[in-house]
């Protein structure tokens, strides 16, 4: 069995078996993990240093001289990295930052890390998957389409599995609710209770759901649907919200509104929240690195201490830094043109198993083992469900770890 | 020339996101990149049909998409909102300080070449 | 998928009776519920007129022939490899009720639905409730679908 870093649900059943570099046949692999696993075999990277080709020993040497003589070094990425990478490259920022204004920040700082900062701290509750296919009769995709993003999310969790005690599961005791700018796919299979917001819709809805509880008149056109929400809402034994980027965005200031709707719910039968980070291993950086400081996804460390708050933001970073090392994403595909292109103007070091925008515009380059794949490891999944995994792939290459524990020595 | 304002909102594909995975320099990737879906209205402010070229601008930058009707029954007809999968060329179009979930643009049709993804490397090294 | 009156449109509209069925939007009917077979429309196949239509006609008919006995078609271009449709189906969740019912891929042969390359792919279809004379209108694959990947026809 191997497993798949393709999302953060890390499938535990999968079965690939490998024949002359290329992926040769798969067993349970969605169409999202088998992009994954291909990918193993192509637009592989190579060490490099300003476009030339080196060794990889050059490449990490390089990587350190340019990190050791930064004044404010930015250290993004992670979410696809191994609890152990993430562990080294924390140290890797706090050892920097006993000479230097060190931020390190993953890929969470945009939007899902304010909502698991919450969820860390046990302001929101939370539950895990297995709790959701055990007990949960209404789920809400709130802003997310795990169809097209986590593709077995309903049939191995909140839809369609059997569970404890859910044994008639999707055609008798399970309800799911779409509430989403768009019929996506997972809103198809909602039907009747798709519930369609214009962008920026999710407060008003929030009150008008409030107003629904308390037996008031809700501010909406569809009244009615509305009370029927709040029957069904009412009726839930066990619910559950999946909050993807559609609600997260509209959360950045109005957090409250949320949490007050939370309890209000919480007073009628127990609703629990897990946020639907996308990478394999985003929330286990969210968890190291709240363990480390109190903050969930950036921190800028400068002589001893940590700090928070936007001036250290990966935004602001990226405008004031003068090294960055990139690695477990790639920030100039994933970022605002403005921030890639402030981060394409500095000296960039890519840790990377495989060719992107950031390794493209890096000064250097370092090929890594791919997680899941070549690398072994500890990855959390989306409801904090840690997962250990041992490679099944042969490789030469080094773990994102191992490089990060030699910059580590030589900074 | 026809121009029309829309929200662009930041969807997920499953089939874009295949693609990626395999490689970000594809044509494939490409063309399920740069590509917004528009409601039917839309699509005749701006006399377009399938497959036509729309340049979409704002304050934060610019790119040429393919334009595709969106297949929304009339009773979900949503004019002025468009979508695109969350991509390089989407973030052309995201400012700095602007919620990345959606963006305003400004589109209008275009003779110009689908923006390569070659083009937004080089715009981010200028 | 394609309608009666779509294939209808691409028949003689003779009314002539040699396929054995009263009229040709029966036959097309027929054709749709696969009790009938193009060919038995002879003059569809020996008239030169009709030429033309009997190449349309068999495009159309291609993917509703090639659909097993109950009638159980896959698109697997548009399949996102999801598994809804093995979790959710009767005779996967009672064939492994400690993998499939609970939402882990299958792992015997007994399973009519697994994923596989990343895409939903069959076996043993007799034993879909659909099958055989007895069979069920049982729809839960088709149902749980994001994306239309599978039909019945």
């Amino acid at each position: 069995m191997a497993i798949c870093t393709g999302c953060s649900l890390l499938c535990e059943d999968i079965v690939a078996s490998f024949e002359n570099g290329s992926l040769k046949h798969a067993k349970n692999l969605c169409r999202k993990g088998h992009g994954h696993f291909q990918a193993a075999f192509t637009e592989r990277t190579r060490p490099m240093i300003d476009g030339e080709q080196v060794t990889i020993d050059k490449a990490v040497e390089r990587a350190a001289e340019i990190l050791k003589s930064a004044k404010s070094p930015l250290l993004y990425g992670w979410s696809n990295c191994t609890e152990e990478a993430q562990s080294e490259g924390i140290a890797l920022a706090e050892k920097l930052g006993a000479t230097a204004e060190a931020t390190i920040a993953c890929t969470t700082s945009f939007c899902e890390g304010i909502l698991m900062e919450r969820v860390l701290s046990g302001k929101i509750e939370t539950c895990t998957l297995d709790d959701v296919r055990n007990y949960a009769d209404t789920s809400i995709f709130w802003g997310s389409d795990p169809s097209s993003s986590h593709p077995r999310h309903l049939s191995r969790f909140s839809y369609y599995p059997r569970g404890e005690k859910r044994q008639r599961s999707y055609e008798e005791e399970r309800t799911c609710i779409a509430v989403d700018v768009r019929r996506s796919p997972t809103a198809q299979l909602c039907s009747n209770y798709y519930f369609r917001l214009p962008p920026g819709g999710d407060l008003p809805f929030m009150e008008a759901i409030l107003a629904v509880l308390d037996g008031k008149i809700p501010k909406v056109a569809d009244k009615k649907k509305m009370i029927e929400l709040a029957t069904v809402l009412k009726k839930t034994e066990w619910g559950a919200i999946f909050p993807g980027p559609g609600l997260i965005y509209s959360l950045q200031d109005k957090m409250e509104l949320f949490e007050q709707l939370l309890a209000r719910l919480n007073e009628i039968t127990p609703f629990k929240v897990v946020p639907m980070v996308a990478d394999c291993n985003a929330r286990g950086f969210n968890e190291l690195l709240f363990e480390k400081t109190g903050h969930a996804s950036s921190v800028s460390f400068n002589g001893g201490s940590a700090a928070y708050g936007p001036e250290h933001s990966v935004l602001a970073a990226a405008k004031k830094c003068d090294a960055v090392l990139a690695i477990g994403s790639d920030p100039l595909s994933e970022l605002p043109i403005g921030t890639a292109r402030a981060l394409a103007h500095q000296p960039i070091i890519a840790i990377d198993p495989r060719r992107s925008l950031t390794t493209d515009a890096a000064k250097v380059v370092i090929p890594s083992a791919l997680i899941g794949l070549e690398a072994g490891g500890t990855a959390v999944r989306m409801d904090g469900v840690k997962i250990k995994f041992e490679p099944v792939m042969n490789s030469e290459l080094l773990t994102d770890e191992q490089i990060l524990a030699r910059i580590m020595e030589a900074v | 020339m026809a121009e029309v304002e829309v929200v662009v909102v930041a969807v997920r594909d499953i089939f874009q996101d295949e693609a990626g995975r395999k490689s970000l320099f594809s044509e494939e990737y490409k063309s399920l990149s740069a590509l917004i879906i528009l409601d039917k209205q839309d699509m005749a402010g701006l006399a377009v049909k399938d497959g036509d070229k729309l340049l979409a601008k704002n304050d934060a930058g610019s790119i040429v998409v393919a334009a595709r009707a969106s297949k929304d029954d009339a009773k979900e007809a949503h004019p002025g909102l468009a979508f695109m999968c969350s991509s390089p060329w989407y973030n052309q179009l995201v400012s700095d300080d602007s919620c990345q979930g959606s963006v305003k643009a400004t589109l209008a049709p275009t003779a110009e070449a689908i923006t390569a993804i070659s083009e937004i490397q080089a715009r981010m090294k200028s | 998928m394609v309608s009666a009156m779509e294939i209808y449109m691409l028949l003689p509209k003779t009314n002539c009776k040699k396929c054995g069925v009263a009229t040709c939007m029966a036959f097309a009917v027929g054709l749709l519920g696969r009790q009938k077979k193009v060919d038995e429309c002879t003059p569809l196949i020996e008239e030169k007129k009709y030429e033309a239509k009997l190449k349309k006609l068999r495009e159309v008919m291609a993917p509703i022939e090639k659909a097993s006995e109950t009638g159980l078609i896959i698109h697997p271009e548009k399949c996102f490899g999801c598994g809804n449709c093995v979790v959710a189906c009767p005779v996967n969740v009672a064939a492994e009720p400690t993998r499939t019912a609970v939402g882990l891929g299958p792992e015997g042969e007994k399973v009519i639905l697994r994923v596989e390359d990343g895409v939903v792919v069959v076996n043993n279809l007799k034993e879909c409730k659909r099958f055989g004379p007895s069979g069920t209108l049982c729809n839960a694959c088709t149902a749980t679908c994001p994306s239309k990947a599978i039909e019945f026809v």
